[in-house]
């Protein structure tokens, strides 16, 4: 009775949704809503009006800002509550547990090896997002999985002297600050929320340092999941 | 139909194979892994079709960081699905 229950809500979906995408334009069509609406308007002063080459993160960063602030705290707020069900304590377990098998000799030596050059390819995708695919956010993802590569092989203990609780502090509300001043200061300078600049260097310039910002706060909003997580194991 | 489409369809029966797999797997760990191999083929799809900003995002966050979180979650829970 059930399955069939199931049955009948997935085909009456999957039929809803065949019928919606029947009617869609044919992927890449310049016929298409989407392409006819506001997209040439930003193909066509998308990399001087919010100095990004790199269209999708003109989008991202400029015209839809205020959607990317909205990400930027989700992740933040995401990460409060980890923090707040009291899962941040001190790892007071053994460096390594007793239960755990030793990281693999092979593992370490190339998470080792790999580490600068992970580290090398996640500043390059932040600091030419604006310019390249990628950006901020991926760029950051990397850094953060690049350090909880480095707690696995390291053991959290060193990984968190490593990144004393003030640095901890910084640079995981850095994404918040830097869009909260970047917002402010356009509406200061020129009336509307994230309104940027005359000059197209100043521009790219407060675009950069925007991706930057996410990078970092992406990067340690993930490590700092990581050794809740890892602080958790051990109780 | 051309070989775009060949490959774009490729990808979708490996998606749907994956998320069947997923839903019917009794091993949480093993359905870790395939979630990751579903988000990596989703990857090429995206790259496929000319959305790398997304790809990118797919690659590092779906077949990588959710991995390892899922993994920290099931030493804390337990393997099996009960």
């Amino acid at each position: 009775m059930r399955n069939a229950l199931a049955l009948v809500v997935v085909i009456v979906l999957a039929g809803l949704m065949m019928a919606g995408v029947s009617q869609l334009p044919p992927p890449g069509s310049p016929d298409g809503a989407v392409h006819r609406h506001v997209a040439a308007h930003y193909i066509d002063g998308g990399k001087e009006a919010a100095g990004a080459p790199n269209l999708v993160t003109a989008v991202l960063l400029n015209y839809r800002a205020l959607d990317t602030y909205g990400e930027v705290v989700v992740i933040f707020a995401a990460l409060l509550a980890v923090l707040a069900v009291g899962l941040a304590g001190h790892s007071r377990g053994p460096q390594r547990g007793a239960d755990e098998l030793p990281v693999s000799p092979v593992v370490d030596l190339v998470i080792r090896l790999l580490a600068p050059f992970i580290a090398l390819f996640a500043l390059f995708m932040i600091l030419e997002g604006h310019v390249l695919p990628g950006g901020g956010f991926q760029g950051g993802v990397v850094l953060g999985a690049l350090m909880i590569l480095l707690g696995l092989v390291l053991g959290p203990r060193r990984l968190r002297r490593m990144l004393p609780t003030p640095a901890l502090f910084w640079t995981r509300s850095v994404a918040l600050l830097a869009f909260a001043l970047v917002a402010v200061a356009g509406l200061a300078l020129a009336g509307w929320l994230f309104a940027l600049p005359e000059q197209y260097w100043l521009r790219e310039l407060i675009i950069v340092g925007l991706e930057l910002a996410i990078g970092i706060g992406a990067a340690f909003a993930l490590v700092g999941f990581y050794l809740s997580l890892e602080a958790d194991r051990h109780r | 139909m051309s070989p775009n489409d060949v490959f774009d369809l490729l990808i979708l029966v490996l998606l749907i194979t994956c998320a069947l797999a997923i839903a019917r797997m009794k091993d949480l760990a093993a359905a870790v892994i395939l979630f990751s191999v579903y988000s990596f083929a989703l990857c090429l799809l995206w790259v496929h079709r000319g959305a790398p900003d997304v790809a990118m995002t797919e690659a590092a966050v779906g077949a990588g960081i959710t991995a390892v979180l899922f993994f920290y979650t099931l030493a804390r829970t337990g393997r099996r699905e009960k």
